[in-house]
């Protein structure tokens, strides 16, 4: 299973292995921004369309 | 050389033929100028938002998440960990180049929708179809999962059943009033003085509610008695203030996270790197610990606008910030010089494109309402200090120049002028109106303060500290003295008094007897009779509101909650009690009057033209009006021209409009908020004047049912003065701006050509001395001419940046109804 930790866009938080961050570049017809969604390091990435192997 | 040459020509031929927006946009810093451009715009125009615009469907779904999690927990505390929920997982952002961080929604082109207020608004929200987030069939599955499971457990929902069944039809057709009963959406003040003025952070406002906590477990465990008995509630809202505090700064955490995790990872240029690890050490010093510079001081009064907005729709921004982030302007600037004057006009700049960018999903009624932006955000700028000398400080200046920047149509300013204003500031204001801003609105600061002493009992050190609480109306900034709870339904639609005064009661429009029924209007035999139905029209309109909002502010603890509110404000740390429940609070009510002027001049009508010149009878009048003038277009006219109208200086209508207003005064004094305090009445209109044409039937001053109604406040009927602007000012001079009422807006339109250079500025300010004479407490500048107006009409795009002066805010003339847009060309443009 592929999980989301395998991840280029994850980033661990230091003093929880079990939680991190997805970041992820955004460029939309505005503005360009850096978003973070807090995810389980163990989350089912195989569907996921933004999943960067490490 | 020859380029910058070429740009300077380019400028001074903008400045010539007063395009500000151009020079604007030339003269701002690159930085400024890519945020102010980043922006997704929220205001709706003419009722719907603009394409790409979406709902945010991540608060609703992690709310209700935590929500369930916590079903046996009592309100306050049930909804602190719902809104931890939302904090600890929602997605956040940092855009590229700013330097300040947070926003509501989870992305930049989103809407907040507070799915626990209201379901009537929630069904909106659902069949707002450009609106729905893709993939939209997911997305409304979702959405309708949502409000199944609300449905019936909102905050109005709830207030709905213990209402008086007659005061909720009445208060829901819509007609007579808007806003709903609930802070869930409303305009909240703030106790500044407990959390801005740099004695302390969240952390410091933590152990104080430890320290209570430990002193309440103490008594809870000792001897009984009915005294320890409130402790066991108290204890819990404690418990949910310490939840929402610590969950707000793992918030601010997470952007420190973030931009460190850019800066180390995606970010190759230095400059900008340090930018973020300078972000990254704001949000963690900030809300945590007091700030110790302009950019965290900034930061810390940005996160509690944006806490406080993922806890309720705030639809204002009371607020100083020249008082309470000048000591750190100074700090950053002057002293340590850590920023150069540049680089703070960029940080104002942010500051104020962080509110403009602010998202609020609002029902159609009050898209109409207040078009083109999402909430009146009035920052209130200048006044006085608690001692009564001039607060004015750099940071005034400062905030007056980055306005002229990034020509944001919200926030806008409203200045408090008193005496000892230096000329220098004064000067400040007017460019920002020359260049057409529409702000600062001017307020007379000493009137106001005698004011807000006369009508609520605020001690003057309090007084002194007002900001405005929405548009218009002073609120002071203290413990005891700030309205957490200011619900828009205390707002009255009333040109209905005038109209239900001639209908026996009966409202035509949406079929219904919704006043007392006062006597039939044909068999009134002179003024008198018409006066005092009038004057009953006008306690039954003012009592069904304000007993709809007294039930809902007491009820409101018990059905909505504000935990963060509460743990930001001393007087509920301290009593454990949440903030919105009125003990502990003085009171600071008052009734906004939409479409009042359009009551004083239909009595004048009828007076002169039916009882005096005995021209019609009144069998004729009313049956005109009940014909909606249709086919009486002559005699209309006649009504329309022949008959005196406010604002032209002349006693005979001015009498009435004096009469009115101590009329309702009395009453205000009358009718009691759950404080025990007055509810005095405010005449402004927002667009409520666009809003209500359908929905207000023909009246006696020859409005149809459809036209758009007077601009606002005490402001003229459009093109009805005829004197010029000297008679405005002497006929808003004859009642008084203290005891007569809370506050009086009025609307101005000046010439630009008029008031160009060193001339105009001191034409604004003889003006400006005349109208503070006359003991006036508000004006507010349109300074555009017709043909720019109508070429915005034509090419839109061009003129994005293009702002006028609505009501009681400022809005992009592009971004209203083409309806509202005909009414401002229409007001008349004065010649000083």
């Amino acid at each position: 299973m592929t999980t989301c930790n395998e991840c280029t866009n994850f980033f661990p938080i230091e003093d929880d292995s079990s939680q991190g961050d997805c970041v992820q570049r955004v460029v939309d017809p505005k503005q360009a921004y850096y978003k973070a969604k807090p995810v389980a390091t163990d989350a089912e990435a195989s569907k996921c369309d933004q999943f960067k192997k490490k | 050389m020859a380029m910058v040459a070429a740009k300077q020509k380019e400028l001074k031929q903008h400045e010539k033929d007063q395009e500000w927006w151009w020079v604007a946009e030339k003269t701002r810093s690159n930085r400024l100028d890519y945020l102010r451009k980043a922006v997704w715009k929220k205001g709706a125009v003419g009722g719907a938002y603009n394409p790409g615009i979406k709902i945010d469907i991540e608060r609703p779904l992690l709310f209700t998440e935590g929500w369930k999690e916590n079903d046996r927990d009592p309100q306050m505390l049930r909804k602190a960990k719902a809104l931890a929920n939302v904090l600890e997982k929602k997605t956040i952002f940092i855009t590229d180049q700013a330097q300040l961080v947070g926003y509501g929604g989870s992305l930049p082109h989103t809407l907040q929708w507070f799915i626990e207020g209201a379901s009537i608004i929630n069904e909106e929200v659902y069949n707002d179809a450009g609106s729905i987030p893709e993939p939209k069939e997911e997305s409304l599955k979702v959405m309708a999962e949502l409000n199944d499971y609300w449905g019936g457990q909102t905050s109005i929902d709830r207030l709905g059943r213990v209402l008086a069944p007659e005061d909720l039809v009445k208060f829901m057709s819509g007609v007579i009033g808007w806003g709903v009963p609930s802070s869930a959406y409303g305009y909240a003040g703030k106790d500044y003085e407990y959390i801005l003025t740099g004695k302390r952070g969240f952390e410091d406002i933590i152990e104080e509610i430890n320290n209570r906590l430990d002193e309440a477990e103490k008594k809870t465990s000792g001897n009984p008695g009915p005294d320890i008995l409130p402790l066991y509630d108290k204890m819990l809202n404690w418990e949910a203030m310490q939840i929402i505090l610590e969950a707000c700064i793992n918030h601010a955490k997470r952007y420190a996270r973030l931009a460190r995790i850019i800066a180390e990872n995606f970010e190759s240029d230095p400059k900008r790197k340090e930018e973020l690890l300078r972000i990254s050490e704001t949000c963690m010093q900030v809300p945590a610990k007091p700030p110790r510079n302009l950019q965290e001081s900034f930061q810390l009064g940005h996160f509690i606008q944006v806490f406080t907005r993922h806890e309720a729709h705030e639809g204002s921004m009371s607020c100083r910030p020249d008082y309470y982030h000048g000591p750190y302007y100074d700090k950053s600037v002057n002293i340590d010089k850590s920023l150069i004057k540049e680089e703070a006009h960029d940080l104002i700049g942010e500051f104020m494109i962080r509110t403009y960018e602010i998202g609020l999903f609002a029902p159609r009624w009050a898209r109409e309402g207040i078009q083109g932006i999402t909430g009146t955000w009035v920052w209130t700028m200048g006044g006085v200090n608690k001692d009564g000398s001039d607060a004015c400080n750099d940071l005034t200046i400062a905030f007056m120049q980055a306005a002229r920047l990034v020509r944001v149509s919200n926030p806008t300013f409203a200045f408090r002028w008193h005496p000892k204003v230096k000329d220098e500031v004064m000067r400040e204001c007017f460019e920002c109106i020359r260049h057409g801003l529409g702000y600062p609105s001017m307020r007379n600061d000493p009137i106001l303060i005698k004011n807000a002493m006369y009508w609520h009992g605020h001690p003057i050190e309090e007084a002194r500290t007002w900001v405005h609480q929405a548009c218009m109306s002073p609120c002071p900034t203290t413990k005891h003295g700030f309205q957490p709870m200011r619900m828009a339904s205390a707002t009255a639609n009333t040109a209905k008094m005038i109209e239900y005064a001639l209908s026996n009661g009966f409202d035509r429009v949406v079929q219904m007897q919704m006043g007392p029924k006062t006597g039939d209007p044909r068999k009134f035999k002179d003024f008198e009779e018409l006066f005092q139905a009038w004057v009953s029209q006008m306690e039954w309109l003012m009592n069904i509101l304000v007993r709809t909002v007294n039930l809902g502010r007491v009820k409101d603890p018990e059905l909505f909650g504000r935990p963060f509110l509460s743990a930001i404000s001393e007087r509920s740390v301290e009593s454990g009690i949440d903030v919105v429940s009125p003990i502990g609070e003085r009171g600071n009510c008052w009734v906004t009057f939409f479409t009042w002027v359009e009551n004083v001049d239909s009595l004048a009508a009828v007076k002169k033209l039916v009882f005096d010149k005995k021209k019609y009878t009144m069998d004729e009048l009313i049956t005109a009006l009940e014909a909606e003038w249709e086919g009486y277009e002559e005699m209309r006219l006649d009504f329309v021209k022949n008959a005196p109208k406010w604002g032209n200086d002349d006693d005979y209508v001015d009498d009435i409009m004096v009469r009115c207003l101590r009329e309702v005064a009395r009453h205000s004094h009358e009718i009691k908020c759950p404080s025990g305090n007055n509810w005095p009445a405010l005449p402004e209109n927002v667009s409520g004047n666009i809003h209500y044409s359908s929905l207000v039937g023909a009246l006696p001053n020859g409005r149809r049912l459809g036209d758009a109604l007077y601009d606002g406040g005490i402001s003229p009927g459009p093109g009805l003065d005829k004197k010029g602007p000297t008679a405005v000012l002497k006929s808003c001079s004859k009642f008084d701006h203290v005891k007569d009422g809370r506050a009086f807006l009025l609307n101005q339109r000046l010439s630009p050509t008029q008031l160009a250079g060193e001339k105009g500025y001191k034409l604004w300010s003889a003006y400006m001395k005349t109208w503070a004479d006359l003991g006036l407490d508000h004006v507010q500048f349109n300074m555009v001419d017709d043909k720019t107006l109508r070429a915005a009409q034509k090419d839109p795009e061009k003129y994005a940046e293009l702002i006028v002066r609505v009501a009681g805010y400022s809005a992009h003339f592009v971004d209203i109804s083409r309806k509202t847009q005909d009414n401002i060309i229409q007001r008349t443009i004065v010649g000083l």
